[in-house]
């Protein structure tokens, strides 16, 4: 049985700043915010100032589908801090975002470790953080 | 002063920067100097403790604020890099426990190692798994310690009692600080440091009698021997354990010979320990762990989340 995740201690509660607030508060909406650089057409995640790709300024704020593969995944059984040591075992995964360029390391709280491997379809799933904050989670697509 | 700080890769940086000022005449004489109690003063919780991005309640600078919340470890993330390179090149969790086993069998020749009694692959494969697919015998050891290295001018250390021992070259590259913005997995930095610094040096990977690499964790030593040219990308898994075993007195490139990370000593940050156990080489002061002849060896340190590579090739004769 899974462990919960629903509880948000304070030391978790992002901070956002000007930058990347679009993104947290997106999360809460049950939308999966990234940039996109109108110069060169990839996207990134998390929020910057320039390109990661190509170094313009030129970035927009769009809503991605939500669907990614599994570029790779461990699973954490070892964790001291409140309260990721009374959710063990758990996996995290890096998830490159079907929107070219965006990659995204995230939990995967809903699955066992077992049912996790590189190259699986997963989808963004969205547990609150706060009154207008979000986290950003994968499940398997389908 | 020089405080570039790269994680433990750092000591690689500082004596590139004192190499180079040293050769450019700005100073005579540089001490590299670290210190840490991490053992007595933190305990065993190092690469487990949260993401190594903050603490509850402290301000943590991006990209740490993304990832810190998924519960990722930093051990978690080496994990996750070793994972895709087993994925892509077949490597196996017995290839990356012989590293550890090759590593203890040195650290049974030390008498300042932390752990000295001989392991098995299954010894590694059966202690606990911390963050798949690393075991806790993949990790390094927590320890306390401390060293120093001097470098000065090649006049002034001639005249010196001790025979000097000489940097040939050096290089550092960078490719991303958090994981999350690591694009390859499967290839660190070292790919651009390692050519550098050989070429620097007047040398090829073949050239190279003993490597001093920074073993955070097994996958970090593979990688590297990959990346440096040791092996061709995707055969490090093979290199380590072929004809016995490589990494042993012996093998071909005799690594860790003081034990390293994973058996010896780790106090938070291993780059200068590895610039000491090079320099013991060199000057045949390694006693029961020496390389026979050796005139070339690599330190090479790995910090960050495999963001940070440093590379210094030492010789018993300059360039």
């Amino acid at each position: 049985m899974p462990a919960d995740w629903t509880e948000v201690p304070k030391w978790l509660v992002p901070r956002p700043t000007p930058e990347d607030r679009e993104f947290w508060e997106g999360a809460r909406r049950g939308e999966l915010r990234i940039q996109r650089c109108t110069t060169c057409g990839r996207h990134q995640h998390y929020a910057r100032m320039l390109c990661s790709h190509c170094g313009a300024r030129t970035l927009e704020w769009v809503t991605a589908g939500g669907l990614g593969t599994v570029y790779s995944f461990t699973v954490i059984r070892q964790n001291g801090v409140p309260p990721f040591n009374e959710r063990l075992p758990f996996v995290v995964a890096t998830v490159d975002l079907d929107e070219d360029g965006a990659r995204m390391i995230a939990a995967m709280p809903k699955v066992t470790p077992e049912s996790v491997h590189i190259g699986q379809r997963v989808r963004a799933d969205f547990r609150p953080a706060g009154d207008d904050l979000g986290f950003v989670d994968f499940v398997p697509a389908d | 002063m020089e405080s570039t700080s790269v994680g433990g890769s750092s000591f690689e940086f500082h004596t590139m920067h004192a190499y180079r000022a040293i050769q450019h005449g700005d100073v005579d004489t540089v001490a590299i100097i670290y210190g840490s109690n991490q053992l007595s003063a933190s305990g065993r919780t190092l690469g487990t403790g949260g993401g190594g991005g903050g603490r509850g309640g402290m301000a943590m600078p991006l990209p740490m604020a993304y990832e810190f919340p998924t519960g990722l470890t930093l051990v978690g993330a080496y994990a996750m890099a070793a994972q895709r390179h087993m994925h892509t090149y077949g490597t196996t969790s017995e290839q990356l426990a012989s590293i550890a086993v090759q590593t203890r069998e040195h650290a049974t020749r030390n008498p300042n190692a932390m752990y000295r009694d001989p392991i098995t692959v299954d010894d590694v494969l059966s202690s606990k798994l911390v963050a798949d697919p690393l075991h806790k015998l993949d990790c390094c050891v927590i320890s306390d310690g401390g060293c120093c290295i001097i470098l000065t001018t090649e006049e002034r250390a001639r005249a010196l009692a001790h025979a000097p021992v000489f940097v040939r070259g050096a290089a550092g590259a960078s490719t991303h600080h958090s994981i999350t913005a690591m694009a390859d997995m499967t290839r660190t930095a070292a790919a651009v440091s390692g050519p550098k610094a050989f070429a620097d040096a007047g040398i090829t990977a073949g050239d190279v009698d003993m490597f001093a690499m920074y073993d955070s964790f097994t996958y970090t030593v593979l990688v590297v021997l990959e990346d440096l040219g040791f092996a061709p990308k995707g055969d490090g898994g093979a290199f380590v354990t072929d004809g016995g075993g490589n990494l042993r007195l012996g093998g071909a490139l005799p690594t860790n010979t003081d034990g390293g990370g994973l058996s010896c000593t780790h106090p938070g940050m291993r780059g200068l320990f590895l610039l000491c156990e090079a320099t013991r080489q060199l000057r045949g002061e390694a006693g029961e762990s020496q390389v026979e002849g050796a005139e070339i060896a690599v330190a090479h340190g790995s910090g960050g989340w495999l963001s940070t590579q440093g590379t210094v090739v030492l010789g018993r004769e300059p360039v």
